[in-house]
């Protein structure tokens, strides 16, 4: 009777167990062709359709629509449940740490102020602990961004399968800059008002001064100058040229006011993150037509004086202030909150339909990446996950997720855990 | 004349008593709300009666006397005031981390009533805490059980007297770098962490016996007999062999609770809650038998090692298991919103809407001992409500009015935007703060290792 | 002639064998010409405030360092040296009852090899309650005479110690300084809410629990003392200086004198004493109108700290600013007017206080006190502040805090009425002794003087890791000040010098940072403190890691002002 149990649990955690696997077998991601049959397919493009089903071929979306049918699909029955595009989470550093307190494990963060070189992409581990377990919550997509320093490195959005980086990349690149922030860095941080705007002004003429290089460095480059090997002022070359945009990561209202006066001057493409006080500003940074990637959500107010709810309504009000809003995380280990930052989101001024947007085709466009992410279209990668409900809400279950047309393993750690251990053997006595 | 002492007396007896903590307490009336009494069901279309601070009454078409404050709340929820059993709100310092015990050390002796994290805290529904200690020593010092009255400037009217004696342990990563590799003092490793504790639990027993044969004797007539020495530390180690502490213990691998288990079964201590236990899971049979159960995460893991090997599932595991689980934040960011963290055992475990949120209700307060006060929707048990639009396990649930014994500390609609209590004189500029979470249990710790690393706070 | 020659011989050899000059009538050289010629004067019709009622026009006698008249048309001694009252205003001299002028910093104890730092001995922990403040005390020390300008006459001394008893008090005349000063001494137990970092107890819990075990520890120290007193046979009690320093306290001979930094401190010191029972002074209170109520209840003394916070708010002007900016504004001036409000609300309700000097410029002391006046305390209320009410405090008012026949010659001369603005202190008599201070006419009075910070100083600090040391090099030029800084590299072999970064000076106090590289991380190092003459003591903040303390001395001959 107790076998029976743990077969049924198994049997709904992981579906792919009626394909007659052993317990403990590993299971793999898995590629073909799958027909996803009568499920409410939310696009976030066209609408919500019902009853629809969805053929996955060949890594692509093949086609939607009523009575589809494959002979050699595999198929998987829908009814009742509900297909949306994988979630993209555009910060955090999933993937570039595994156990933040052990300093080995880091690899964010590299020693110099400008080094917009470094390639977050090369440092990513494929096979992080945490990817499985950030995955299996519909988060499919994440941008993994360096940090520290004035210009920190590159990011590179990644998909969440794979077994190399290059089999992980998912087709952008920026380079990261942190704005001179006004900020404190903690309750510690006890200089003067003066002095940190001293220090800020300081900082934003080091910029100037390296921007001025770099500027230097690509006409001259273009003009085919044999130039010394200077692999930062390369790199900075390409943000100056529009090959790579600028992610500008600015939280404080005056800085964010910095920043857009800093990029008034600039052909840059430029795209604001962090953001924590953009409500404050949010007329400004629309009129400046930046887009915005600002979380986490879940967050303390920046000031004492804020109301209670400052982080959960800002995207909201910098939607309705005429804003391009995507919503991050901005963690390592729990990426997979995404879907609840959106919510809180939501539920705090900016709507279902607009959180759900921010988190998926919003992302996308702002980054390039829409061609093939972001919503449920023929012709778009299959990245995507069937839930039997709102991946918004704790109660709702994710069912199963597609990588790129793969079938993910909708185990990891922490499921395996919960399958050892919710009835221990032996129990207390041996 | 006689009228004019009575009254004199009275009005001196006012002002006596008025040097003591005075506690508001308010009358209420709550109408045709869902009530979720975590102990007797659901009840739609109910009314809660509140008088002085107590529930008086739950029932359909209750009429109050006149005076009491009326709260329409058709369509709405209302739950017990949540609790969390493990915070570090409201202290202006969290460690002692001179030595690795300090159980002579009392939070009630730090506690901040300027908090703003205190109103953030009711704004989430929160209306009970744990005032604790914090992690940076094996034995820690006596946490205190916090109602957030905030408000007042009176530190006092915080505390809730009522609340039996707690006290904080703590195992594992953080007493081994605080003292043996920071300081090069025992505990180094989680053999010293076991040694510490037996060594301050035998001491204690010595020093119990020295004190009562000195009790003994100095109670004969024309006695001599010469006092001990007094020692706090070992006095209050004793209280905790006596069984009048509930010790909460900060700890997460499942070979130390597994220690800690030991020792208590060895010197006889039945009152122990295990704290964060990110492996209880692993030991969930042990802990429902020999234990007052876990406060645990929702779903935070992998931000050190000894947290590497932890599952989600473990709050739903335990419950599954028999064991009394509650879910704390020790973040005065995650404090906000405990009902969204309640409402991932759903999703990580499909626990039930009941088993949801008596983690956050009804089985914290028996874990403070509090549970015949407070966690749940009775007559009798005090007035700690919170009204939700949306029920509180859904992502889309916003707390409307938070109370506390009847008195009303939270409005969303009502309540200014700067809830500061004390602004400095001089502070021109507010600072700008860029933290996402309050980590506090390694607050206030030199942070060096060894090699001089700087270590993330938890 | 020779009789004449062995007397005066005698006479020498007398005043050579005895280092105290009481009697006037031991005549001596002064080659410097700065003895006074007698200590017998007469002032004529002055506006004297007595603080027994109000003001009259009358005479004071002074001799042998008492007043020995005051009164109408007074007979002038033979041997007194007249001084015309008419423009002159005369107050009782003020009394500081908590401050640190001239006490020294004692050294810091050498850490033994082996501390264990859960467990250390009490003189490194900063509980050492039987040290004297006057074994750190030079009554030449120019920051008295500072002090005395501004009236005040006799001060309560504070010792100057970490840690969470430094030591206990004492009260000394600033007087003559080859004259004997000393009025009372262990007259209090000074305590504080401060700790020793890295060492047990290490903050303010582990600094109550200490205290609870402190106290109660020398209860039962001296029940077993008294046991074995009056019994054979007994073992005999050990001798524990800390412990009996605590005894004065216990039989309530001495009060605690506890100094509290906000009204969170305050009610925590109240709570001690609730607890114990003991007689307590607070000083440095600077909020807590609250604890009014609890503060009579416990029959606790009160001393306000003289310092107010700096006006920032009410000149700052917003033009078209938004209305949370306004609001938040709004609410900073509020919390300043309340400060200034503090000593009237005391006094509303009923409850007698005195002055502290402590962690307050002397030139800014009169003047915050009529700011005081200004918001709402009685001038009737000041003065009783800073003379009979201090007295009291002291058990002193039987020899001073009045203007009285038999009472101790202290006096304030003044310009103008004490609490108008502009009104200078111009004469200043102390046990006797005149001091005369030039004044400026109308100048405003408060006005800050230029700081001699610049110069090169020799740094000591104290890390848990050990202690460091190096040099600072402070330059003032036409835009403001510069430096630098050397420190031990942490990459080892020999020093690094840094530039002072963002410095900030205002009054006494000086700050700056500097970035040091550890490890291919920058750390920010702030040092802020306060510096008198040629000692600064201050703090070292290292981002993120805590605060450490940071003392200096000038070098000698190194005053530079380009």
């Amino acid at each position: 009777m107790k076998n029976i149990k743990i077969y049924l649990f198994l049997f709904l955690i992981l579906p792919i167990m009626s394909y007659g696997q052993i317990e403990g077998e590993v299971i793999k991601p898995r590629g073909g062709k799958f027909l996803l049959q009568n499920a409410t397919v939310v696009t976030v493009t066209n609408g919500t359709i019902k009853n629809t089903t969805v053929l996955i071929n060949k890594g692509k979306i093949e086609a939607l629509g009523e009575n589809l049918a494959d002979a050699e699909a595999t198929v998987i029955d829908c009814s009742g449940l509900f297909i949306y595009p994988g979630m993209i989470d555009a910060g955090n550093r999933l993937g570039l740490v595994e156990v933040n307190s052990v300093a080995e494990t880091q690899d964010f963060s590299e020693v110099g102020e400008v080094s917009p070189n470094m390639q977050a992409l090369t440092a990513v581990n494929p096979n992080s602990v945490a990817i499985p377990v950030t995955r299996v919550s519909g988060v499919t997509t994440s941008l993994a961004m360096p940090s520290g320093g004035i210009f920190p490195g590159t990011a590179a959005l990644i998909n969440l399968n794979g077994y190399t980086p290059d089999q992980m990349y998912a087709g952008f690149k920026g380079v990261v800059m942190n704005f001179p922030s006004s900020a404190r860095r903690g309750s510690y941080d006890r200089r003067s008002d003066e002095d940190i705007k001293k220090e800020a002004e300081k900082a934003i003429k080091n910029i100037n001064e390296i921007w001025q290089k770099a500027i230097t460095y690509h006409r001259l480059d273009s003009a085919k100058a044999a130039l010394e090997y200077y692999p930062e002022m390369a790199q900075m070359a390409k943000v100056i040229s529009g090959e790579l945009p600028l992610l500008i990561e600015v939280n404080a209202a005056s800085d964010i006011q910095a920043a857009i006066k800093w990029l008034e001057d600039k052909k840059v493409r430029a795209i604001l993150t962090g953001v924590s006080e953009g409500w404050r500003v949010a007329d400004e940074i629309a009129v400046a037509d930046l887009p915005v990637i600002t979380g986490p959500v879940l967050a303390l107010p920046n000031r004492q004086s804020d109301r209670y709810d400052a982080a959960y309504t800002n995207p909201g009000k910098m939607l309705k202030a005429g804003v391009k809003v995507a919503i991050r995380t901005d963690d390592a280990e729990n990426v997979r909150n995404l879907p609840f930052n959106a919510g809180f989101a939501s539920a705090y001024g900016m709507g279902k339909e607009e959180a759900l947007r921010a988190v998926t085709i919003v992302p996308a466009e702002i980054l390039g990446v829409d061609g093939h992410l972001g919503s449920i279209e023929q012709g778009k990668s299959a990245t995507l996950f069937i839930s039997d409900g709102d991946p918004f809400e704790t109660k709702t279950q994710i069912m199963h997720v597609f990588i790129d047309g793969y079938q993910i393993p909708m185990t990891n750690r922490h499921v395996r855990l919960y399958q050892e251990f919710l009835e221990r053997s032996p129990g207390l006595e041996k | 004349m006689k009228n004019l002492i009575y009254i004199i007396t009275a009005l001196l007896l006012l002002n006596l008593n008025s040097l003591q903590a005075q506690v508001k307490k308010g009358n209420l009336l709550i109408k045709n709300a869902t009530v979720l009494t975590i102990t007797n069901g659901i009840q739609e279309d109910t009314d809660i009666l509140v008088e002085n601070g107590l529930i008086k009454q739950i029932g359909k078409g209750i009429t109050a006397p006149s005076n009491t404050p009326v709260v329409e709340a058709s369509g709405k929820y209302v739950m017990p005031g949540i609790i969390d059993a493990h915070s570090h709100v409201a202290l202006s310092v969290v460690n002692e981390a001179s030595s690795p015990i300090t159980a002579e050390v009392y939070m009630g002796d730090v506690v901040n009533p300027f908090d703003i994290g205190l109103y953030r805290a009711l704004a989430g529904g929160v209306t009970v805490s744990n005032a604790m200690h914090g992690s940076a020593n094996a034995i820690g010092g006596r946490n205190v059980t916090l109602k957030h009255r905030y408000g007042t400037l009176n530190p006092e009217e915080l505390i809730m007297t009522e609340a039996p004696r707690t006290i904080k342990f703590a195992l594992g990563e953080n007493p081994t770098r605080v003292h043996g590799r920071g300081k090069g003092i025992q505990p180094r490793s989680r053999m010293g962490v076991e040694a510490i504790i037996r060594n301050g639990f035998n001491e204690a027993i010595q020093y119990k016996k020295k004190w009562e044969a000195y009790e003994k004797a100095a109670g004969q007539k024309n006695s001599t007999a010469i006092p001990p020495k007094y020692n706090l530390r070992l006095k209050t180690l004793g209280d905790i062999l006596d069984g009048k502490l509930i010790i909460h213990c900060h700890s997460y691998r499942a070979d130390e609770i597994n220690m800690l288990i030991n020792v208590c079964k060895d010197f006889g201590i039945k009152n122990i809650v295990f704290t964060h236990v990110n492996e209880g899971f692993k030991v969930a049979p042990e802990l429902a038998a020999h234990t007052m159960g876990a406060s645990v995460f929702a779903d935070w893991w992998a931000y050190k090692f000894e947290v590497y090997y932890s599952t989600s599932f473990n709050a739903a595991i335990l419950t599954k298991n028999g064991v009394i689980t509650s879910i704390n934040s020790d973040d005065a960011e995650l404090i906000r919103h405990l009902y969204h963290e309640a409402g991932k055992t759903q999703r990580y475990g499909g626990l039930t809407d009941e088993e949801a949120l008596a983690l956050i209700t009804i089985n914290p307060a028996k874990q403070l001992g509090i549970a015949d006060k407070v966690g749940s929707i009775e007559p009798g048990k005090q007035a700690d409500l919170v009204i939700f639009e949306n029920h509180p396990l859904s992502v889309y649930a916003i707390p409307q009015m938070t109370f506390v014994d009847g008195i009303k500390y939270f409005d969303i609609n009502e309540d200014e935007h700067d809830q500061r209590l004390k602004v400095s004189a001089t502070e021109m500029v507010e600072p700008i703060y860029l933290m996402e979470h309050d980590h506090r249990c390694m607050h206030g710790v030199e942070m060096f290792s060894e090699t001089g690393q700087f270590f993330g706070t938890h | 002639m020779s009789l004449l020659n062995r007397k005066t011989l005698l006479l020498l050899l007398m005043v050579a064998a005895s280092n105290v000059f009481i009697l006037a009538a031991v005549a001596q050289s002064d080659p410097t010409g700065g003895k006074r010629v007698t200590g017998t004067y007469a002032i004529k019709n002055a506006t004297v405030f007595t603080g027994n009622g109000s003001a009259t026009k009358v005479d004071i006698i002074i001799e042998n360092g008492l007043i020995g008249g005051v009164g109408k048309n007074l007979k002038t001694p033979i041997d007194a040296q007249e001084i015309k009252g008419d423009s002159m205003f005369i107050y009782p001299g003020f009394i500081d009852v908590s401050g640190s002028a001239g006490v020294k910093t004692p050294p810091t104890p050498e850490k033994p090899a082996d501390l264990d730092p859960s467990n250390p001995p009490p003189h490194i922990a900063g509980i050492t309650p039987y040290v004297d403040v006057l074994e750190s005390f030079d009554p030449a020390d120019e920051e008295l005479g500072m002090w005395r300008k501004t009236g005040i006459t006799m001060v309560n001394l504070i010792p100057n110690g970490e840690g969470m008893l430094p030591g206990n008090t004492a009260v000394v005349l600033i007087g003559e300084a080859d004259s004997y000063n000393t009025l009372a001494s262990s007259t209090g137990m000074f305590a504080k809410f401060e700790a020793i970092r890295g060492l047990y107890p290490g903050t303010t819990l582990g600094v109550m629990a200490k205290w609870r075990e402190l106290y109660q520890n020398a209860e039962l120290a001296n029940k077993h003392q008294s046991l074995f007193a009056s019994n054979k046979g007994l073992i005999r009690p050990e001798k524990d200086r800390v412990l009996e320093a605590f005894y004065p306290i216990i039989n309530q001979s001495a009060p605690v004198i506890f100094k509290v930094k906000d009204e969170l401190e305050l009610r925590r010191a109240l709570n001690l004493q609730r607890e114990k029972g003991f007689r307590m002074v607070v000083t440095g209170v600077n909020e807590g109108v609250t604890l009014i109520p609890l503060i009579k209840e416990t029959k606790t003394q009160v001393i306000l700290s003289a310092n107010l916070p700096e006006d920032t708010a009410s000149k700052k002007e917003l033009k078209g600013a938004s209305e949370e900016i306004t609001a938040n504004l709004d609410r900073v001036k509020a919390a300043y007017k309340s400060h200034l409000e503090l000593a009237a609300a005391f006094e509303k309700e009923g409850v007698p206080f005195a002055f502290s000097s402590q962690d307050l410029k002397s030139e800014n002391f009169l003047n915050n006190i009529r700011l005081m006046v200004e918001n709402g305390l009685s001038e009737e209320a000041a003065l009783a502040a800073l003379t009979i009410n201090a007295a009291k405090i002291l058990g002193q008012d039987h020899i001073t805090g009045t203007i009285e026949k038999g009472k101790l010659a202290n006096l304030v001369i003044t310009t103008d009425s004490l609490f108008k603005s502009g009104a200078e202190v111009k004469q200043v008599f102390v046990d006797g002794y005149l001091f005369t201070y030039e004044t400026n006419g109308n100048k405003k009075v408060g006005k800050e003087k230029t700081t001699d910070i610049a110069g090169s100083w020799n740094y000591n600090t104290e890390t848990p890791q050990g202690s460091s040391s190096g040099e600072m090099i402070i330059k003032k030029g036409s835009e403001g000040f510069s430096g630098t800084i050397t420190f031990d590299n942490p990459a080892g072999g020999g020093k690094k010098t840094a530039d002072m970064l963002a410095i900030k000076q205002s009054g006494s106090t000086f700050e700056f940072q500097f970035t040091v590289d550890v490890q291919g991380t920058s750390l920010s190092v702030t040092v802020s403190g306060d510096f008198s003459v040629d000692d600064y003591k201050g703090k070292m903040t290292i981002t993120d890691f805590g605060s450490f303390p940071f003392t200096a001395t000038k070098s000698p001959d190194s005053t530079t002002n380009n």
